[in-house]
């Protein structure tokens, strides 16, 4: 159709136009806005009005011009109507075409559904005839397979075969025993079905060879200079090789018991030992102590049964039986040598050793549970020697005191004390705790429970007040280094929080108020003695009727000597409070205007109590006692010599006063009072630092005196001083002969 | 009414005019809260003060002011009549020791004077106190000095005192104190200097003589002075002892061996202990450290066994002190709790001071 077209394109191309224009979908939904915009002249435009375009054209053109359209109108309708003519011929031809080419095609496609089942079926035949060779080979096929791989490796084994003796004999001379029943247990099964056969000469050197390593094997086994790792291996290669082991077992698991005896910790050698266990730690060059050699057996020991667990599967429950008994007696041996006095370093590097043993043994064989088991046994040994170095340390401090009651006059206290604090465990306790072995982890609560327990029990067996100050001392000391410095090892070695067992803050805690509670001790037991003091002091006179005071009391002296002795225990077992001793000296001219300014105070309450207005005199005191700086007597005891001094010496001088408030005392009476005072006040403020606590303290004595008394009149100054003087002048010629005679206390 | 409120502290003070030891609840007063106390002057003319806690608790009402003869060194109000009660007082030279009755038209005169009921004048030496039987009516009463014990029979109406019996204590111990029995009529605990004796008033024996301190201390020299002792109303055979320098002890009167339980007391000397009335286990005691403190020792830790492990028991420790009162200036002798509200309880110092507190805020919860 385009060949037909071509001499007449313009026509061509326009029903081209139109005919696709006619087969496009409307053009107005297409290409709405382009109609919208032409004009009203625009015939073609969907929305052109006739009408409109009628009235637009009369109204503006002339008739010329209307004519003129009119034919020029007429001449296109005339086009239209051939080009409509043309595209409903056009159409048709189309059609019919199209109808003749379905029709070709219909008759075309007819008869060809036939050949195509007959396609199909010839390939079908095809493929089963090839299954079928197929199925019929493959047998065959396999079986030639089969036989190859038999031949081949029949070829290998006898290959092996007649090497064998060669190789066998290969062996023996390289000692290479294993390898040997290794070829000979493969080779076994081949020999004795075919040993008859062409094999005969082979099985026959074979087993001579075999013969040879057998006999070799049983020397070994029984040669004690081979290791025993070395017999292990024979064994085993022996039971590989059936020959009959179970008699072996036995005599081998008898000279391990045998060996035993030579592994056991002999109390007699046991602090040799220990000795040299702990200097082999220090200097490593010292291999060779007996601690070394005792691990190496231990080790051997261990190996053994380590080598008889894989060779005798059924003896375990034997060898179980035996490294409890080896833990067993370990432990017997310690306790029999714990019974001889016993330093505590040794005691831990016995203990250790023990451990290690353990420890190597346990590895070998977790399920003897001897871990356990000698954890129990640990905790009885360790418990009977901490009870041990008590009743030593007992008898030590006992020893001392002996001496020192034979030596009174010579011995200083004190110097018990420091011989008490040394011994005292003070180095031992704190080795016990110090140890880091694991046992001693799991153990270490019940390690100090029992210090502790021990601790009260010695208590209420001796009382000694310098003693309760050496174990205050101590629990400082455990508190403050040896706790943190057990807690660091415990992180150093279990960092994977095996520490739950030792909670170091808790431990603090236990021994800080156990410090404070024996602090608090001491000084009950110092103050409740001078308290004894002061009581048949005050009780045993009658005080209404007592008489002009002559001299110094002399319960002032015993006062005195009760403070000085805490004075000296103190200064040997507690620490210096240095801060405090530094702040006196610095600012020592305050401190005397202070003391200048209550004595003053003292003076005018004591002129107050001349006026005998007994009423206002309470009030004036409650007034003075408003405006003077309320003076702390009871504060917190501290860790240093100075405080306890101090603290003792202020609950005395309350007691005092308490005392002095039961009484009531007539003139003469009051005056021994304030004689008294006035002499202890000197010797007083030089053993304590808190001047002013002891000024106002020795006041209210003084005050409590003058309430209680039925007619105040204080001693003059002059014959107070006179009567001082002479006291101590009495004292110093008393000291001068001191080495004869002590103030019977 | 001189009732002052005290700034910055819960309790309700009140001044007396001179120093004093002595404070007693009016037991029998069943309509209000009051105590009696009584001065202790050498030479100012002493005073007994009735006071009486208001309504709202909120102060403390003097509602009664009796001039006595002589400083007060014990006072006593009789447990069933609250105008009688019984006082031992000193010249500084004698001792002397009475009973007494608050006049009944005391509201209406001026300075209104104690009726003498009794005298207790058998004595010879220093008189400890006079104790009345705590639990109820009953005519006796005990009186003790350093070395004897006096049991009487007091008829009021008649105006007079007989000696039914007496028993010395031996020369070798110095009575310093006792307390009767609330549980049994017949049993009296006496303290001397470092024991206490328990005497059986049918027989005027003392039976037992439990040797307190010695049997938790070997040494015999450094013993401590037994201050105070009270039975706890509560419980039967249960007793408490104030010890100078040792503190507290709770025994157990079937087994005196050693105390069921120890308190650490006070700084100083621990001068009295009260059982509450009511409620058992709550102790209060007073000391010369210018402090009273509330301690609660529980029934189960009374029976206590062995403390289990040392971290336990220091933990126990501190629990046991629920509250300590130290606004004091003095030393603190008088101690007592009011029976009508037995959270109430006063305590006097040594400067006069009388104070009121409630321990309502630090009870545990039972």
């Amino acid at each position: 159709m385009a060949t037909e077209a071509a001499p007449m394109d313009e026509k061509a191309k326009r029903m081209r136009d139109l005919l696709s224009s006619f087969y496009t979908p409307d053009p107005s939904i297409s290409t709405p806005t382009s109609s919208i915009s032409t004009s009203f002249d625009n015939i073609n435009g969907p929305s052109f009005d006739a009408d409109q375009y009628m009235d637009l054209m009369i109204k503006k053109s002339n008739l010329d011009v209307l004519l003129q359209r009119h034919v020029q109108m007429a001449a296109e309708i005339k086009n239209l109507d051939t080009d409509l003519q043309m595209l409903v011929y056009e159409n048709y031809n189309k059609f019919i075409s199209a109808t003749d080419t379905i029709k070709r095609m219909k008759s075309n496609i007819f008869g060809m559904e036939g050949n195509m089942d007959q396609l199909l079926h010839k390939i079908m035949s095809v493929q089963s005839r090839s299954d079928g060779v197929n199925t019929s080979l493959f047998e065959k096929r396999e079986h030639i397979e089969k036989l190859h791989r038999t031949r081949n490796l029949l070829r290998k084994v006898q290959q092996f075969i007649y090497d064998l003796p060669a190789r066998l004999q290969k062996c023996i001379k390289s000692e290479a025993y294993g390898d040997a029943v290794r070829f000979y247990t493969g080779a076994m099964p081949i020999l004795k079905v075919y040993g008859d056969t062409s094999f005969k000469d082979c099985r026959r050197a074979s087993e001579e060879a075999i013969e040879t390593i057998i006999k070799n094997l049983q020397t070994k086994l029984f040669s004690d200079s081979e290791s025993i790792q070395a017999r292990a291996e024979a064994a085993v290669l022996l039971k590989q090789l059936d020959v009959p082991v179970d008699s072996l077992k036995d005599k081998l698991l008898e000279k391990l018991e045998q060996s035993l005896d030579g592994l056991q910790i002999n109390p007699d050698e046991a602090s040799k030992l220990a000795e040299h266990n702990v200097s082999s730690k220090d200097e490593e060059s010292n291999n060779q102590g007996p601690a070394k050699i005792h691990e190496d057996a231990v080790r051997g020991f261990s190996e053994a049964m380590r080598a008889y667990r894989e060779i005798f599967p059924d003896s375990e429950e034997r060898l179980f039986k035996l490294a409890r008994a080896l833990t067993t007696t370990h432990f017997e041996n310690m306790e029999l040598y714990i019974r001889k006095r016993v330093s505590a370093a040794d005691f831990l590097g016995i203990f250790r050793i023990i451990w290690e043993d353990v420890v190597l043994m346990d590895e070998v064989l977790p399920e003897a549970a001897l871990s356990d088991l000698s954890a129990e046994a640990a905790q009885v040994t360790l418990k009977q020697f901490v009870a041990r170095t008590f009743s030593h340390l007992q008898q030590d401090i006992s020893d001392t005191l002996l001496k020192f009651d034979i030596n009174q006059k010579e011995v200083v206290d004190g110097e018990v004390l420091k011989v008490v604090l040394e011994a005292s465990g003070k180095a031992e306790f704190r080795q016990l705790l110090d140890e880091n072995t694991g046992i001693f982890v799991k153990m270490n609560d019940l390690l100090i429970g029992w210090i502790q327990k021990g601790f009260q029990d010695f208590f209420s067996e001796k009382i000694h007040a310098g003693l309760i100050l050496v174990l205050a001392q101590l629990s400082v000391v455990i508190e403050q280094k040896v706790i943190p410095r057990i807690a660091e090892e415990i992180t150093a070695s279990f960092s994977g929080g095996n520490s739950q067992a030792f909670i170091p803050g808790e431990l603090c805690r236990v021994f800080h108020a156990a410090s404070e509670k024996l602090l608090q001790h001491y000084i009950d037991t110092r103050t409740q003695k001078i308290s004894n003091v002061l009581r048949k002091r005050f009780k045993t006179p009658n005080w209404v009727k007592h008489k002009e005071p002559r001299e110094v009391h002399m319960y002032v002296d015993m006062l005195l000597q009760q403070l000085e002795e805490v004075g000296k225990e103190v200064k040997q077992i507690l620490p210096q409070g240095t801060f405090r001793k530094h702040k006196r000296s610095d600012s020592n001219g305050s401190n005397t205007t202070t003391s200048s300014r209550s004595t003053t105070l003292h003076s005018d309450k004591m002129a107050r109590s001349n006026s005998q207005r007994a009423r206002s005199q309470l009030f004036e005191t409650h007034l003075a006692k408003l405006f003077k700086q309320k003076v702390e007597i009871f504060t917190k005891v501290e860790f240093t010599q100075e405080s306890v001094v101090t603290t003792t010496v202020k609950l005395c001088l309350k007691s005092l006063q308490e005392y002095v408030r039961l009484q009531t005392f007539n003139r003469s009476g009051f005056q021994q009072i304030q004689l008294d005072i006035q002499f202890l006040k000197a010797p007083l403020k030089e053993t304590v630092e808190d001047e002013a606590a002891i000024d106002f303290l020795l006041d209210e004595v003084i005050v409590a005196a003058s309430e209680r008394c039925l007619d105040v009149t204080p001693l003059e100054p002059p014959i107070l001083d006179k009567l001082i003087q002479a006291k101590l002048a009495k004292s110093k010629e008393h000291n001068n002969n001191n080495n004869k005679t002590t103030v019977s206390s | 009414a001189q009732a002052r409120m005290q700034g910055g502290s819960s309790g309700i003070g009140y001044g007396l005019k001179y120093q004093a030891r002595c404070i007693s609840d009016v037991k029998a007063d069943t309509d209000y809260t009051s105590f009696l106390a009584g001065t202790l002057s050498l030479k100012e003319e002493n005073e007994v003060h009735l006071l009486r806690l208001s309504s709202g608790g909120s102060e403390l009402i003097c509602e009664g002011l009796f001039s006595h003869p002589n400083e007060i060194w014990d006072l006593a109000s009789c447990p069933f009549d609250q105008r009688i009660f019984s006082t031992v007082f000193s010249t500084g030279e004698s001792f002397g020791a009475a009973i007494w009755q608050i006049p009944e038209l005391y509201g209406q005169l001026n300075s209104p004077q104690l009726e003498r009921v009794a005298s207790l004048d058998a004595h010879v030496g220093k008189i400890n106190c006079v104790l009345w039987w705590p639990s109820g009516r009953c005519d006796k009463l005990i009186s003790m000095d350093e070395q004897n014990i006096f049991l009487w029979s007091l008829d009021c109406s008649n105006k007079s005192a007989e000696v039914l019996s007496k028993d010395s204590a031996g020369m070798l111990h110095s009575l310093s104190g006792g307390a009767w029995d609330p549980h049994d009529v017949n049993a009296v605990a006496a303290t001397g200097e470092s024991s206490v004796q328990f005497w059986d008033l049918r027989t005027m024996k003392y039976g037992i003589s439990v040797d307190l301190l010695c049997s938790q201390k070997v040494n015999s020299i450094e013993r401590a002075h037994v201050r105070g002792v009270d039975y706890n109303p509560k419980r039967e055979h249960i007793l408490i002892t104030a010890e100078d320098e040792s503190g507290i002890h709770v025994w157990d009167l079937r087994k005196a061996k050693a105390p069921v339980q120890e308190l650490p007391g006070h700084t100083h000397w621990t001068w009295a202990v009260k059982c509450n009335p009511e409620y058992d286990g709550l102790i209060l005691s007073a000391g010369t450290d210018s402090a009273v403190n509330l301690w609660y020792a529980s029934a189960s830790s009374t029976n206590n066994k062995a403390p289990e492990s040392p971290v336990e028991s220091t933990r126990e420790r501190v629990n046991l002190l629920l509250n300590s009162y130290t606004d004091y200036e003095d030393s603190v002798y008088g101690l007592a709790w009011s029976s009508r509200e037995p959270w109430v309880f006063a305590s006097l110092s040594y400067d006069g001071r009388v104070v009121i507190e409630s321990v309502k805020p630090f009870l545990p919860r039972l």
